[in-house]
């Protein structure tokens, strides 16, 4: 039965891949980074896949824009988050080229907009209405944006993926700065939203998938760091509901190292993202490929 | 010097969402375009009173003509959590659903795009959507991860991105919940459009129409879009601490009309607030009316209905008089 349900969510999305080489949210729209970036981590390795993802690999490259991000959509212009994507890919690809250190240097300049000095200074003379450290720097989902959990997350994983490859003091420095941004960004309850643990002195709730997303940027931290979000996280994906939450949660999970239980046998959605993430996120998936180990100061 | 005033004066950046800092609203108001704008409202005290027949009046009272129109309903689906009133009743989706069709539509489909969370079909699972709305998963679309095409002109941005659904509607009507809201004083019609803007490029939360400001994309969302009806869904809106963490209050209302700047000011004195302090609102004076005196109110009076909603200190000052 395990080996079914992987099955059956690869061959989907063997089924589901564009002409143009990408994937879309769905089957036969538009192909966007995002669903592409999981559907390739999803079937590297599958038997007979390596053309279907040289293509993917292919349209993607021709996303990237000269300041060396990329963008999540052939029609969009201007580079997000999904650069970080970009250079995790490129790693699982064995891809070390003057274009993916062009997306590296940039991940590395950008900064969320809220580390500013007139928001740090707004901090100090406590102006905002949200109880928020400004201090760390994180990642947007847009350069020029505020940080928030998810982006940081993504970007985590990939610098704490190639750091081997520069040896930067900065590339150091920044994934202690995001990974200090988590930490300060932590809900009461021990998990993460979006980013906003607390506004006008009310403390709001974490979210499952965003608590998930967060421990995989935080891999290669201490076990007595992260030993109250991992409880979370197990407790959280005995909770919900959400099919999306429970893939990223699965993933997380054994990203850490946890031996969880294998997924209830359910039909293949014809969301691309959440298959892909449903296989990632499998025993004998591709979760591996978004671990990581830490960096040391 | 206040707090608030020296926020402005300190040139710095309002981030909302992070800082959302408040400004000061103008003086006064301008007079808006030519005209009165009919806005209905219908008395509705629980959602299991005959929700259609209430619209279908309030549609008739607002002159709505729907024939052969391709409809986007947009409701507000904001937050997990079954138990309270963050997003708009599936029973008065299902309602809207049903008034479309009544009305001769060509298509009616539902769209929304969730500010926080991603998954948008589970959100709209746990508010009961998939149970209450027929064939809900057919005519639903992530707003969120559908395809998207750009649009020049939009708060000054050479290209901004919106989903094709969007796009290709007619009408699109927003399906909104009567809220108190933490950044904007309140959370109606008009801001239910954020929703239409694609997290696949913005992000959740869409943390560009913070940086152009939650006013101004309010208005340019409706500026943009101007082919729109309002359904407000007051049967049970939140006060205090809206949009999420509020509580329930009452309203026992529909609130109709096309002009949605008018709707919102309607809903806005029906919770006891002052529309013309509201920010949003007053940038907002030129694509619909604010003026009570400019607004038909058809259906109930705004005083038979009134009922006043919670407000956190933050906005203590919009109490109308």
């Amino acid at each position: 039965m395990g080996e079914l349900y992987l099955e059956e969510r690869l061959d989907f999305l063997n089924r589901s891949q564009n002409a143009d080489g990408g994937w879309g949210y769905f089957p036969g729209k538009q192909s966007w980074f995002e669903p592409t970036a999981y559907a390739m981590l999803a079937l590297n390795g599958a038997p007979d896949s390596e053309r279907s993802l040289d293509n993917a690999w292919k349209l993607l490259r021709s996303w990237q824009t000269p300041d060396g991000s990329w963008r999540p959509n052939g029609r969009v212009q201007g580079g997000t988050w999904v650069t970080a994507q970009a250079v995790t890919l490129a790693c699982v690809r064995g891809v070390d080229d003057p274009s993916v250190r062009a997306s590296v240097d940039w991940l590395l300049r950008v900064v969320g907009a809220e580390h500013s000095l007139g928001m740090r200074a707004a901090s100090r003379l406590h102006l905002l209405k949200t109880k928020l450290d400004v201090s760390h720097q994180g990642w947007p989902w847009r350069d020029g944006n505020a940080a928030w959990i998810e982006p940081t997350s993504h970007t985590l994983v990939a610098l704490k993926k190639v750091a081997g490859n520069y040896r930067r003091a900065e590339m150091n420095y920044r994934i202690r700065e995001g990974e200090g941004l988590l930490f300060s960004r932590r809900c009461s309850d021990g998990g993460w939203n979006c980013g906003n643990p607390n506004v006008l002195n009310f403390d709001l709730p974490s979210y499952p998938e965003t608590t998930a997303l967060a421990l995989l940027g935080l891999q290669g931290r201490s076990a007595q760091e992260l030993a109250s979000p991992l409880a979370l996280a197990r407790r959280l994906r005995g909770e919900t509901r959400s099919p999306l939450a429970k893939a990223w949660l699965a993933i997380a999970l054994r990203c850490h190292g946890e031996n969880i239980e294998m997924p209830a046998a359910t039909p293949v959605s014809n969301d691309v993202m959440l298959t892909a993430l449903e296989a990632l996120g499998h025993p004998l998936g591709n979760f591996g490929l978004l671990r990581t180990t830490g960096v040391h100061a | 010097m206040t707090r608030r005033q020296f926020i402005p004066l300190a040139g710095i950046a309002a981030t909302a969402g992070y800082a959302s800092l408040k400004l000061q609203k103008p003086p006064k108001l301008p007079d808006g375009p030519p005209g009165n704008s009919p806005v209905a409202i219908l008395r509705a005290g629980s959602y299991s009173e005959d929700l259609v027949s209430r619209m279908m009046e309030g549609a008739r009272l607002c002159g709505l003509d729907a024939r052969g129109k391709r409809v986007l309903l947009k409701p507000n689906l904001v937050e997990f959590s079954s138990s309270t009133v963050i997003n708009t009743d599936a029973s008065v989706t299902a309602a809207a659903v049903e008034l479309f069709h009544r009305l001769g539509a060509a298509e009616v489909r539902i769209g929304e795009g969730p500010g926080h969370r991603r998954d948008t079909l589970d959100l709209a699972d746990d508010a009961h959507y998939r149970a209450i709305v027929p064939k809900f998963e057919s005519i639903f679309t992530d707003l969120n991860r559908d395809d998207v095409s750009p649009v020049r002109g939009f708060a000054n941005e050479p290209e901004f991105y919106f989903p094709n659904t969007v796009l290709g509607a007619d009408l699109i009507v927003s399906l909104a919940k009567m809220k108190t809201h933490h950044w904007a004083g309140v959370t109606l019609a008009m801001k239910n459009f954020f929703g239409l803007v694609p997290g696949s490029v913005y992000g959740w939360p869409k943390n560009k129409l913070h940086y152009i400001g939650i006013p101004e994309s309010v208005c340019e969302l409706n500026r943009v879009f101007r082919n729109t009806f309002a359904i407000v869904d007051g049967v049970v809106g939140m006060e205090g601490n809206g949009p999420i963490q509020g509580t329930p209050r009452s309203a026992g209302v529909l609130v109709m009309g096309r002009d949605l700047v008018a709707v919102d000011s309607t809903c806005c004195r029906i919770m006891g607030i002052d529309p013309e302090k509201v920010n949003y609102l007053g940038l907002a004076a030129k694509l619909g009316h604010v003026h009570a005196e400019r607004i038909e109110q058809r259906g109930e009076t705004v005083a038979s209905v009134r009922t006043n909603f919670a407000l956190i200190d933050e906005f203590s000052d919009l109490r109308l008089v």
